[in-house]
């Protein structure tokens, strides 16, 4: 019975807001750009049918995961050399530092002109936003790993190879995901703006588009498909990391967390 | 010259050595000055754009927002963390909003925000504390959640009533975790400001940095850059001081 009531406790804001939403929607005592669900569905099906949200979709999808797994592998590559070699960490620290703080979506008129409107802007300031906080997390992770753990490994004979793979990597895997998992965050955030500032497709346009032509119902469905893509990736990106560290998280902050 | 002095060359030298290839590259006339304007022109428009307060009077109602905004959340989000913690009604009536909604991109609420509030300051403020309000609950809550049990049992043993089990152990047990909510939160507030600013505003940093890259003026852009950098930078110091201050027992936080 217990269970239950903690059931009914956790599911009764969200379903009450919706409720509430389609009741006062339907009633016109909500301003009309607020919409109602069921014209969102609505919305959101006639998109789907017509081909033109897979079409947004797409693009922004190929634009986000682009952008992430470029600025995430220089992010990795970089911060771990950082976290090994003193010289690299001299070089980039304090030009990490600076433009940490600075919002990466900032340079995007640079980037629109330097590559114009297309997918590649977009990429570029999407894997520019995704490197700054890999690379800490990273370089972080490597310079707090446990000397004991490496000075055991390096006495019981284990090569350089083994030493990077099978000790230092995985030590540093948790902090190190911690990071990506932030970086896909930011991903979304700056495609998003990059879309709305200044696009020719992709869900932000989408958005944009209903907003222009005073259709609320799709600006919200497009709301809706962009939420539903940052929230998928996240949960992906938790799965993967559940699998990758096999426990290792376990009981921590960020395991509570995801 | 001293060892400190070679370290600090060392440590810092990647900065000037920038700026010196890439001034190089503009005058030498390897990178059009148009897609990248000099150093000497980015310093000459921060030095033009900040004696006639312009850059200042747009980064005071930049970072403007981006404090109230913060602060709210804080105000809001670290009882209600609180409240998440001791209760289970409270917890399970939010957890699910927080938990579920954290991995959500909030930004596409945005257009929403500028119906409800308008275009100026108060979508602006409400967004930011919206984004605040997720990694200040969320970790602030973490933090009330993994007090150990152990310290507010001491505590009670010695007879300690509520409220000073309360102030006494577990807001300061739970504040290493705020101030790492904190500071999680205060560059995604500088963040929101500006990128929403750049979106749709007529005043603020983002707004400037918008409206010059229209007319093709990157040096102007560039110059707002390195104040929102400096402004950034200045604010993260000042609230690792204020955690240094109040978590004075803790050195350093895991970020």
């Amino acid at each position: 019975m217990r269970i239950g009531a903690a059931f009914v406790q956790k599911w009764v804001v969200p379903v009450s807001v919706v409720a509430a939403w389609e009741f006062f929607g339907h009633t016109a005592i909500l301003p009309r750009y607020l919409s109602d669900p069921s014209s969102i569905v609505a919305a959101l099906w006639e998109v789907t049918a017509d081909g033109e949200l897979l079409q947004a979709v797409t693009a922004s999808l190929y634009r986000v995961i682009a952008g992430f797994a470029i600025g995430t592998a220089a992010g990795v590559i970089v911060g771990l050399g950082a976290g090994l070699v003193p010289a690299v960490r001299n070089f980039f620290d304090p030009l990490v530092s600076f433009l940490f703080a600075v919002p990466k979506i900032a340079f995007l008129p640079v980037f629109l002109l330097l590559f114009g409107i297309g997918h590649t802007s977009k990429i570029a300031i999407v894997a520019f936003s995704c490197f700054f906080p890999v690379f800490i997390a990273s370089s972080h992770a490597v310079m707090s790993v446990d000397k004991l753990i490496l000075w055991a490994a390096r006495n019981m004979g284990a090569p350089r190879r083994t030493l990077f793979f099978r000790v230092l990597v995985p030590a540093a895997a948790p902090q190190l995901i911690a990071g990506v998992r932030i970086s896909l965050a930011h991903a979304f955030i700056v495609l998003f703006a990059a879309e709305l500032i200044g696009s020719h497709a992709g869900l932000g346009e989408l958005i944009a588009e209903g907003e222009d032509a005073a259709r609320f119902d799709l600006m919200f469905a497009g709301i809706l498909a962009f939420a539903a893509l940052g929230f998928i990736g996240d949960r992906i990106l938790m799965a993967v990391r559940a699998r990758v560290l096999k426990g290792q998280a376990m009981g921590t902050e960020e395991e509570v967390a995801s | 010259m001293s060892a400190r002095g070679w370290r600090l060359i060392g440590r810092w030298y990647s900065i000037p050595l920038l700026l010196v290839v890439w001034q190089v590259a503009v005058s030498s006339g390897l990178v059009h000055s148009r897609l990248l304007p000099s150093v000497v022109a980015v310093w000459d428009a921060l030095v033009v754009e900040i004696g006639d307060g312009v850059l200042i009077y747009h980064a005071g109602v930049t970072i403007g927002r981006a404090l109230t905004g913060f602060a709210l959340a804080a105000v809001v989000g670290i009882p209600f963390a609180a409240a998440m913690a001791r209760s289970p009604l409270v917890r399970n009536l939010f957890e699910p909003i927080f938990f579920f909604g954290y991995p959500i991109p909030k930004i596409a609420l945005f257009p929403v925000f500028t119906y409800v509030f308008g275009f100026g300051t108060p979508s602006k403020v409400a967004f930011t504390f919206l984004e605040c309000l997720y990694p200040i609950v969320v970790t602030a809550y973490l933090g009330f959640r993994g007090i150990e049990t152990r310290l507010i049992w001491a505590a009670q043993n010695f007879g300690a009533s509520r409220t000073t089990v309360l102030w006494r152990v577990v807001v300061p047990a739970a504040l290493p975790a705020i101030f790492s909510g904190l500071r999680i939160a205060l560059p995604v507030a500088i963040i929101v400001v500006v990128l929403t600013e750049m979106i749709g505003d007529s005043i603020g940093l983002g707004y400037y940095i918008t409206i010059w890259s229209t007319r093709f003026t990157f040096q102007n852009v560039y110059a707002a850059i390195v104040v929102i950098g400096v402004c950034g930078f200045a604010l993260d110091q000042a609230l690792d001081q204020v955690r240094r201050r109040v978590v004075h027992w803790q050195r350093v936080i895991p970020r």
